[in-house]
């Protein structure tokens, strides 16, 4: 769940129609018009994306009067459908999987079973993705794997693709840098035992 | 006897902090307030060459290293990158970094007849802070109008590795060849668990969203740095790899620069050289049992300094961070989602935040890094409404007031401060060089731990953390000077 505290307006006397911030938005925020940049309606959930890459500086971002939230109410989903879906991406549904809006594992599922089938559109449901815009593109993919979703890729760079995870590493990688400080089993065995403890304690 | 507390270091104007003259009071200027130095806890450590001498020191040291560098590969009408991080402009006002990185280009355009060489600077979670430094240095100039700031979100490169698809960012590649130029200061060991630490750029600054990412998500609190090792071994960084540059550092100055073709051979001497230099003062701070934490610097929270060291890790150093036996740390982003929506562990062994900090007073700090957390578990308070109203507004920290309360100014923040923590113990992380400054009464409690913590970390601890990272300590050292 995210906080909505601001939003980005587009100088159009600066845009240079780069594409830049069409390219990047995590919420496709951002349309061409006759080679300018504008901002779709109130689309912005004000990230700062596009004004922190903008080469032409014509983006700024300005406060809310009124700051908004942006989530899902986990528990008007079904709590077996949320577990089975986070078990299957090895989250557990508590778990944080975006450190800005503090989303859990839990509420991406949500998004999901309320039909979102791209990191955008769960962005849009909850809010992930539009903090630092870095760290939870892998839980949002690796969830939407789980589910069987394929993602259809925005007409940018917003995201690449899904990577390798503790749990798919080959065991001649495992034994060619085992001995160098990477604890790869004693990790994963780690991560599993979380997983294992909120089962035996009945998950949530 | 009271000494002199040590100069903090300058606050900076930045579009991701409040201007500098809205801060009104430092903590190095709060009644009661003293210093120590690194030196008076561990005599041992060695001097540096910055500061303590001109800024030239810095290029002398780097074309003394940079000599036992082959660059025969590159030819006159080659492209090279030198590939920066914004952590190297942090330290020491970010002049001896950008010394070694003007002077690397210098000595490669002398070497090789290249002119078309590019200064191309990863940043973390803000994403214009290196082309603030950029600016600031005037290297865009010095690399004839070839240096920019490149950012996590930027065009990505796929780059093929032992662990399948890892993605770089476009234009730090985009050169025949590439120099990585970093840093070796202990930094964000919650992350990189001193594993690899040099290599960490190729797992972040030089990456994209998704790498990043992965780093933080699907490697587990101890294997996160592998990323960067995966994507180092990648036969597309193998041939266009030519050296490392290293800017040495001791938790009081610059050491020297260490230069090396080979990447693996240098990380194993740094490792030992951080152990050396920064085990014995982190394992110093264990010893606190109850303080105050002054943030009054210019960076985000986490990367705020006292002593070499930042806030990050005194927010872990209720255990042994060095440790490999040990999963989590108190602090980093698996530690993070180990907690439910109560603030509470999700299941037993999740190390808390260092207890001893009774409370934590951010008088100076930047927005643009995940903070919340820290202010869920650890009384907070911010000093004054202009840099509160920075955090509320900031999208990586929407919530971190709901956490946090505002007082009017500092002398205010440190009464009720004291009042929470029940102590008089007072540390500051202002980034003042050479030392930390501290309340009479830490000072004192510190220098009495100081043997102890030498023998525990010379006889006991090292010999295990490097076992643990099948480092062996004697290796030949040919690049480094004086590497203690």
């Amino acid at each position: 769940m995210k906080k909505v505290t601001k939003y980005a307006i587009i100088a159009q006397e600066k845009c240079n129609g780069c594409k830049t911030c069409y390219a990047i938005c995590p919420v496709l925020a951002i349309r061409m018009e006759n080679k300018k940049a504008t901002i779709i309606g109130d689309r912005c959930l004000g990230c700062s994306n596009c004004e922190q890459r903008c080469p032409e500086y014509a983006i700024t971002i300005v406060p809310l009067e009124k700051p908004f939230w942006v989530g899902l109410d986990v528990n008007k989903f079904d709590q077996l459908k949320i577990m089975e879906l986070c078990t299957k991406a090895k989250f557990h549904p508590d778990q944080v999987i975006c450190f800005c809006t503090g989303s859990r594992a839990g509420e991406i599922a949500a998004a999901i079973i309320d039909g979102a089938k791209t990191p955008e559109d769960i962005s849009l449901k909850t809010g992930v993705r539009t903090g630092c815009k870095v760290l939870c593109i892998e839980p949002v993919l690796r969830l939407l794997q789980a589910a069987g979703i394929e993602p259809r890729k925005p007409d940018g760079y917003q995201w690449t693709g899904i990577t390798a995870t503790l749990w798919e590493l080959s065991e001649e990688v495992k034994n060619k840098y085992g001995s160098r400080g990477f604890y790869f089993d004693a990790d994963r065995e780690f991560l599993e035992g979380n997983l294992a403890y909120e089962s035996k304690k009945g998950g949530k | 006897m009271s000494k002199p507390v040590l100069k903090p270091m300058e606050p900076r104007a930045t579009q991701y902090g409040i201007p500098p003259e809205s801060l009104k009071k430092r903590a190095a200027e709060l009644r009661g307030m003293t210093s120590l130095l690194v030196k008076e806890l561990f005599p041992e450590t060695p001097d540096p060459i910055y500061p303590g001498s001109e800024l030239s020191a810095i290029r002398e040291e780097a074309k003394r290293a940079l000599n036992h560098v082959d660059f025969s590969k590159i030819k006159p009408s080659d492209t090279v990158n030198i590939l920066g991080s914004h952590h190297g402009f942090t330290l020491l006002g970010g002049g001896p970094y950008a010394e070694m990185l003007r002077t690397i280009k210098d000595e490669v355009a002398a070497r090789t007849g290249t002119k078309n060489i590019r200064l191309r600077v990863g940043v973390g979670l803000r994403f214009r802070e290196s082309e603030e430094y950029i600016k600031r240095f005037e290297l865009d100039k010095y690399f004839d109008g070839k240096a920019m700031g490149i950012a996590p979100v930027d065009q990505p490169i796929t780059i093929e590795t032992e662990v399948g698809p890892l993605y770089g960012i476009k234009k730090a590649y985009d050169a025949k060849w590439f120099i990585h130029a970093h840093n070796s200061d202990m930094r964000e060991i919650h992350f990189h668990r001193l594993v690899d630490r040099i290599l960490k750029p190729f797992g972040m600054s030089y990456a994209r969203i998704e790498t990043r990412s992965a780093y933080h998500h699907n490697l587990g609190p101890r294997g996160a740095n592998f990323i960067a090792r995966a994507i180092f071994e990648s036969p597309f960084i193998k041939e266009k790899f030519i050296a490392s540059v290293i800017l040495r550092t001791s938790p009081i100055g610059i050491l020297g620069v260490d230069a090396d073709n080979n990447l693996y051979d240098q990380s194993d001497r740094t490792t030992i050289e951080i152990m050396r230099h920064y085990g014995k003062l982190i394992r110093i701070l264990n010893k606190i049992d109850k303080c105050i934490a002054v943030i009054d610097c210019p960076g985000p929270i986490p990367y705020t300094f006292a002593a070499g060291l930042i806030f990050a890790n005194f927010l872990s150093a209720n255990v042994d961070v060095f440790d490999l036996s040990l999963p989590l740390t108190p602090y980093s982003f698996y530690s993070e989602m180990s907690y439910d929506q109560t603030g509470k562990p999700r299941f037993p062994g999740v190390p808390p935040i260092n207890p001893a900090i009774g409370a934590v007073v951010n008088n100076y700090s930047f927005k643009g890094y995940p903070s919340t957390f820290f202010a869920e578990h650890t009384p907070t308070i911010v000093v004054g409404q202009e840099l509160a109203r920075l955090f509320e507004l900031c999208e990586q920290n929407s919530e971190y007031m709901s956490h946090a309360v505002i007082a009017k100014d500092l002398d205010n923040a440190m009464n009720f401060a004291r009042k929470i923590a029940q102590t008089d113990n007072v540390i500051v992380f202002d980034g003042a060089q050479g030392g930390v400054n501290v309340s009479e009464s830490l000072r004192e409690f510190l220098l009495k731990k100081a043997g102890q913590v030498r023998k525990e970390v010379e006889e006991t601890l090292m010999p295990t953390w490097l076992k643990q990272r099948g480092i062996k300590l004697k290796r030949p050292e040919p690049h480094a000077k004086s590497m203690n």
